[in-house]
């Protein structure tokens, strides 16, 4: 979740964090004319080898499908790397990032910092890059990036003590059985309740 | 007992449900030692690798040295005593300790590939690549160990050597479905119109030795419109590969449908499909 500048907004924030390893993930945005883009949901893609391309176009296509019957644009990539220490873009992260900003070219590309996740939530561990110039640079990121950072903390800790995460679908588990809901409707469910 | 048999089944499957592991024998350790009987040992041992993985070094602590007291001098307790050092990132201890494992017993092949665990961990790629080659120069019939191989030149974007691993484990596994699967991704990966038709054949060939592997049925629908839509192709091969890939999408339609209870996201996952035959059938 973040947004460019700092703009309030009258949508409510749906933050999301996973934290299997190797997860990635990308965003959508509601479609509007204003500078300012604010990520309101994100999709987990992947916790196995990340580097293979089939199921990765299978899974862009699919949510690019989705995406658009809900007027939201892909508008970023975001990925936890297995090694906690390895908080870096790599080659994956970048050739998605690179693909999404060719639909969108103010894609934002996340990287995860697991060296610095509590419980608690207390500070952003997002490293938010920007595509120039085709390489990515890494931009300031802190509570201002976040529509509303003390909602977040608080909906995000809640949700981490309740295992949530216990019931994350990502789009492996979707392809492992089709009845798994990629949407995460019941996560969004307990999202709108914490808020 | 319920969480007896619970643990039992977590056992068998090879599950790695760390936290409820922990929580649940954390309990009957607790609570019901006396009643476990000689289960009690492999218990410890699940209860102590799970522990590892959800940060209580308490629990593995005390679940290691009632093992240690059991098992004196046990080569298995000394492994796990190493796996512990490595959940502390004590790796140059725990490195020593599968040393003297191997010191005592060269052919044990679990202290072995611990040790390049442990360079796995380090980010040692280059590394944990050569000594786990040199593993299997030793034991190739480990296919563990070939599907790890296989994953790390993955993970360094080395294709063809990753295609090999799987090769040998197709070669000795030809009835499973996933091997194929994998060897199809990692040719579509690797890209060009020969790559693309092999992978085309195992995706196809993973499904017929599972018709409801959805990875293959995709990769099949992906890797015969990629070739259709290709300029290098004759029009007799394009005819072929747009029938495969319809083919392939009028099974995802179906498989969706019946998964579906007609829920919004399948209904959206069906359109996209849609989408797809519709655009392969114009090109």
């Amino acid at each position: 979740m973040y947004n460019r500048n700092v703009s309030p907004s009258a949508k409510k924030s749906q933050p999301k964090l996973e934290w299997r390893s190797e997860h990635t993930s990308k965003e959508k945005k509601k479609d509007s004319h204003s500078i300012p883009i604010l990520c309101v949901d994100c999709i987990p893609l992947f916790h196995g080898t990340l580097a293979l391309a089939p199921m990765l176009e299978v899974a862009l296509t699919l949510i690019d499908t989705w995406c658009k019957e809900n007027k939201y644009v892909i508008a970023g990539y975001y990925q936890a790397n297995e090694r906690t220490k390895d908080f870096r873009p790599n080659q994956v992260a970048e050739k998605v990032g690179a693909r999404i900003a060719e639909n969108f070219s103010e894609a934002a590309m996340i990287m995860v910092d697991s060296t610095r996740f509590t419980m608690g939530c207390y500070e952003p561990i997002l490293a938010i890059y920007d595509h120039h110039e085709n390489k990515w640079k890494c931009r300031d990121c802190n509570v201002d990036s976040f529509e509303d950072w003390c909602e977040a903390q608080k909906i995000t800790s809640a949700l981490l003590e309740g295992r949530s995460y216990e019931s994350l679908i990502d789009f492996d588990n979707h392809l492992d059985d089709l009845r798994n809901d990629w949407t995460n409707p019941e996560i969004n469910k307990s999202v709108l309740h914490l808020c | 007992m319920e969480m007896r048999d619970k643990l039992r089944k977590w056992r068998e499957d090879n599950h790695r449900n760390s936290e409820q592991i922990v929580d649940v024998g954390e309990e009957l350790i607790n609570e019901h030692a006396s009643k476990l009987g000689d289960d009690i040992w492999i218990i410890y041992e699940q209860v102590m690798i799970a522990a590892l993985d959800c940060s209580r070094d308490d629990l593995a602590w005390t679940c290691l040295q009632e093992l240690k007291r059991q098992f004196p001098g046990s080569q298995r307790v000394k492994r796990l005593a190493g796996m512990r050092l490595e959940a502390l990132e004590k790796y140059e201890d725990a490195s020593k300790q599968y040393d003297s494992i191997l010191q005592d017993d060269p052919t044990n092949t679990a202290a072995r590939k611990r040790k390049i665990s442990i360079l796995k961990a380090q980010g040692k790629s280059a590394e944990a690549i050569r000594e786990l080659n040199e593993y299997l120069e030793q034991f190739v019939g480990d296919q563990e160990a070939w599907h790890e191989l296989s994953e790390l030149y993955i993970n360094e974007h080395d294709y063809g050597k990753a295609a090999f691993c799987l090769e040998e484990l197709m070669m000795t596994n030809p009835h499973n479905h996933l091997y194929c699967e994998q060897y199809a991704e990692v040719k579509y990966t690797q890209g060009g119109l020969e790559n693309l038709e092999l992978s085309r054949k195992y995706f196809a060939q993973a499904l017929k030795l599972n018709n409801r592997n959805m990875r293959a049925l995709f990769g099949l629908y992906m890797s015969a419109s990629h070739i259709a839509a290709s300029p290098k192709v004759n029009a007799t091969v394009k005819k072929a590969n747009v029938k495969y890939a319809t083919w392939a999408t009028n099974q995802i339609n179906r498989a969706y449908q019946l998964a579906g209870r007609g829920t919004k996201e399948n209904k959206c996952s069906v359109k996209a499909v849609e989408e797809m035959l519709e655009s392969i059938t114009m090109s």
